[in-house]
């Protein structure tokens, strides 16, 4: 891609009390993705999204969005980004508006407009002036994208945004994130521990584990990397033999055996069983989830 | 800067802690009154005259009767020959210190709530003005924004000397407004001695001059506010250090009560005097009050609390904004 | 409303802070840079001796000076001689009275010579109907040191120091106040029951008869003797201390006192 990235990483380290948690994260961020940031709890997502926001000091390493380093031209960056780090933590004894108001007062850029405008988006006019701690989980997550898009940042950065939502809410929230980077243009970085949500919501993935990314690629292709076939057969035993002599092959639940797909070798050792006598009742391809790609990727290191 | 200001401030006044104070000394100061009135009532009853004079004197012979007991101690001594000498002083030209009256009130109230009352009411303001952030998870938020560090904070402190002042203005204003009725208004010309210095046990009176009470309660006032200032400054750094505002509030609280004992029996201990909780009582330097410690005098005490206040500031500073959020 | 509230404070505290910061600095110049010179302690002269008529007319004033007994050493009510009297010439006169208590634990002769030299004092003095007065169980006892050796030669010594201060004491009640009824309380024997009590009680009654003489040399002064009041049952009218009178001694005090000082209608004495 040629495209400038809104959002680069580079060589990113932390070490705290001579522990290394980063170990040199780098990524980009392009216009209108939406960028997976995938991983179990403790592998590093929330510190080097704070270091994203400025709110950790990198030990080296450059953060750069919109071109602007977060380090050394902390506000010119941080005019291009918004922001929800864990929980929308607003204050409860301000109305939504207040609160609106209090981070608006904050960028001079913003005009008193732009107030109703992201009220709108996030659909919060109703309830807009009543306190914060009368809100719920929901309403509280959507104000907090209403904040986050005050000044209309280029890169919006949501750790675990579906958190604590009912389903309902979950898949509004999806919605409406595809939507902002499809009809505004802009690039967010989701993190999340739920592979499934990833694989609903992001184009791109990184997949960290331990301080690291270990894989960085668009959905499609991760998945299609490790499409499977899935054989029903009998017996078991013979096939499993006879299809060990040709590639590797795992028992699946309910006395099936998985290959990898290779749409040239399939109907081979199709032939190759049919002709040892084997009955062959079902043949399907499968796209993996990425529970078993994580799995694949990390050697056996669970999620969770 | 202004618009921080203004947010810090929204901030204070939403989560009501202003009225607090200000319900606080609405109710405090009634007390104080009705205890003044009655002690004044009880000293004209036994001594049969409201004769302020008459009323010095006996106080002058009670504190001479006390210096005569065996059983006192020394640093006591020492305060009441001090406070025998300034009395008769008072009453030779006479003057009468307590005259009653709204601005009498007011002047003694501060003086009494000087160590104690006064930095508590702003230790309530300072305490979470950083670390109810840093708990409630906002300073994420806050920290996000196109806006340096230091000027987040800076922010933060200037709506921590305006809450003081506002503080100290509302104590100057109900005390006078409220005591009023009960002392009458007047009395702000009543003249009033000040310049008295301590060495040894011995009151030195050449510098001793006089000033009109308004004069004598707007330096006092100042004096207080630069005590209140200092006090809010270490609730302030503690703030910035600590994500518990209860804690805040306890080494806040610690360390003003053990001020408040120290002050009655450090005299024996001279590097005692560098702590700020010791040096908190300005006013007594304005009164010519025995101090605690030999060797203290205004400009040192000023001095101490500067220096406490100007480090509590590099301090917060530097941690605020080098610190790593998490 | 709630809009305008913010504005409001923000304008008042930020003029508070001007305000505070002037005060401070005037404090700062006023204590620490100015240098003044020294107050003439008698600036305001005049206003002192104007003030006798702020005396009502319809009070008795009584004025109370010298030593532990007229401050009341001993009783546990804490009244003393002086307490007692007040409370019968409140009963006879029916009206209201001022008193200044001016004692002084431990005060001797010379002491009182010297507090009367104090502007309030006089101005006590002055204004009294009725002045009541101990002094000299210090010179005499000195806690009860002087007893233990009983040196004749220095303890007659002490009691021409005594006599000639007790001069210059009525002299100086009598310059104040030519009119005020002096009543001096005199001395007794407490170590009546104690070995060599007949020296003592020589000693003491020595010094009664001098200082009754003294008093005898000025107009309404009148030496009261309490000698006998105590000769018998001492014990039961001492306080725990052995030296001082007890609550039961003060009423005996106050009761011969109050016998002498006679009382109109109106409150003013004769």
């Amino acid at each position: 891609m040629t495209m400038i990235p809104a959002l680069q990483v580079k060589d990113l380290r932390k070490t705290i009390k001579r522990k290394e948690i980063i170990k040199g994260i780098s990524f980009s961020l392009y216009p209108g993705e939406v960028f997976g940031f995938l991983g179990p709890n403790g592998a590093g997502k929330t510190t080097t999204i704070r270091m994203i926001v400025g709110l950790i000091k990198p030990t080296s390493g450059t953060i750069t969005i919109g071109g602007k380093s977060v380090t050394s031209q902390f506000t010119e960056a941080m005019k291009h980004l918004g922001c929800i780090v864990e929980n929308p933590e607003l204050y409860p004894y301000l109305t939504g508006w207040e609160n609106l108001e209090h981070f608006a007062r904050m960028d001079k850029s913003i005009p008193k407009t732009r107030l109703n405008e992201v009220i709108e988006l996030v659909g919060m006019d109703r309830r807009i002036h009543d306190k914060v701690s009368t809100y719920s989980l929901g309403m509280r997550q959507r104000l907090g994208i209403a904040q986050a898009l005050l000044g209309k940042p280029k890169v919006l950065i949501l750790d675990e945004p579906t958190n604590g939502l009912d389903p309902a809410g979950i898949r509004e929230m999806r919605e409406f994130i595809r939507r902002l980077a499809r009809e505004e243009g802009l690039s967010v970085l989701v993190s999340s521990h739920l592979l499934s949500e990833i694989q609903l919501l992001c184009d791109r993935v990184a997949i960290i584990s331990k301080g690291s990314v270990i894989r960085t690629d668009t959905v499609d292709k991760l998945l299609a990397e490790q499409e499977r076939v899935i054989w029903r057969v009998s017996p078991v035993d013979r096939a499993m033999q006879l299809l060990s002599e040709e590639t590797s092959v795992k028992e699946g639940l309910d006395g099936t055996l998985i290959t990898l797909y290779d749409s040239e070798q399939v109907p081979v050792w199709n032939k190759k069983l049919i002709e040892a006598g084997i009955s062959v009742s079902e043949m399907k391809t499968q796209l993996p989830s990425l529970e078993d790609l994580f799995l694949e990727l990390t050697g056996g290191e669970t999620i969770d | 800067m202004t618009s921080l200001v203004h947010n810090e401030m929204l901030k204070l006044l939403r989560k009501k802690r202003l009225y607090v104070i200000i319900l606080i000394i609405a109710f405090l100061v009634p007390l104080f009154t009705y205890a003044q009135f009655k002690q004044i009532q009880t000293a004209a009853e036994k001594l049969g005259t409201d004769d302020w004079r008459t009323r010095l004197q006996q106080e002058i012979v009670d504190t001479q009767n006390r210096l005569s007991s065996s059983r006192i101690q020394d640093e006591w001594r020492k305060f009441l020959k001090v406070r025998l000498t300034q009395q008769q002083y008072y009453l030779d030209n006479d003057i009468n210190p307590q005259a009653p009256g709204a601005p009498t009130f007011m002047r003694v109230f501060a003086e009494n709530s000087i160590d104690l009352l006064l930095p508590l009411l702003v230790m309530v303001v300072a305490a979470d003005l950083v670390s109810s952030e840093a708990s409630g998870g906002t300073i994420k938020l806050l920290l996000t924004r196109p806006v340096q560090r230091w000027r987040i904070l800076l922010s933060k402190y200037l709506a921590l000397l305006l809450s003081v002042s506002f503080i100290v203005l509302m104590v100057g204003i109900l005390s006078y407004l409220i005591s009023g009725i009960v002392f009458g208004y007047g009395g702000w010309n009543l003249p009033l001695l000040t310049g008295f210095s301590v060495q040894g046990d011995e009151l030195v009176t050449n510098s001793v001059h006089m000033v009109p009470q308004w004069q004598y309660i707007l330096m006092e006032f100042g004096l207080v506010w630069f005590v209140c200032v200092a006090v809010g400054t270490l609730t302030f750094m503690l703030s910035v250090l600590l994500r518990s505002t209860a804690a805040v509030m306890g080494i806040m609280l610690a360390s003003l009560i053990a001020g408040a004992i120290l002050v009655n029996m450090v005299s024996s201990w001279e590097s005692a005097k560098y702590f700020f909780m010791v040096n908190l009582q300005l006013t007594n330097y304005v009164s010519g009050m025995a101090l605690p410690i030999e060797g203290m005098s205004l400009g040192f005490s000023m001095a101490v609390l500067a220096v406490w206040t100007i480090a509590a500031l590099v301090i917060s500073f530097v941690v605020f904004t080098k610190r790593d959020v998490y | 409303m709630k809009k305008r509230t913010l504005p409001v404070i923000i304008a008042i505290s930020s003029f508070s802070v001007l305000l505070f910061l002037f005060g401070l600095g005037w404090a700062v110049k006023d204590q620490l840079v100015d240098t003044h010179s020294e107050l003439q302690p008698s600036t305001k002269e005049t206003a002192g001796n104007t003030e006798p008529s702020a005396k009502k007319d319809n009070k008795i004033t009584v004025a109370a000076i010298g030593d532990s007994l007229t401050r009341g050493t001993g009783d546990d009510n804490g009244k003393g001689y002086v307490g007692y009297l007040i409370e019968q010439l409140k009963k006879k006169s029916g009206s209201s009275i001022a008193v200044a208590n001016s004692a002084i634990k431990g005060e001797r002769s010379e002491g009182l010579v010297e507090q009367l030299k104090q502007p309030q004092i006089q101005r006590q003095i002055a204004n009294a109907d009725v002045i009541v007065m101990t002094i000299g169980g210090n010179d005499l006892f000195r806690g009860g040191e002087a007893l233990q050796s009983l040196d004749t030669n220095s303890i007659e010594d002490s009691r021409i120091q005594y006599i000639k201060n007790l001069e210059i004491i009525y002299g100086a009640i009598r310059k104040q106040n030519p009119k005020a009824e002096v009543f001096h309380v005199g001395l007794y024997n407490p170590f009546i029951n104690m070995q060599e009590s007949e020296l003592t009680t020589a000693i003491v009654r020595d010094w009664n008869f001098a200082a009754a003489e003294s008093a005898a040399k000025f107009e309404k002064v009148v030496y009261i003797p309490t000698f006998d009041l105590f000769q018998l049952r001492a014990e039961d009218y001492l306080y725990s201390d052995q030296f001082h009178p007890n609550a039961e001694g003060y009423k005996l005090i106050a009761e011969r006192v109050a016998s002498l000082i006679t009382v109109q209608e109106e409150g003013k004495t004769k």
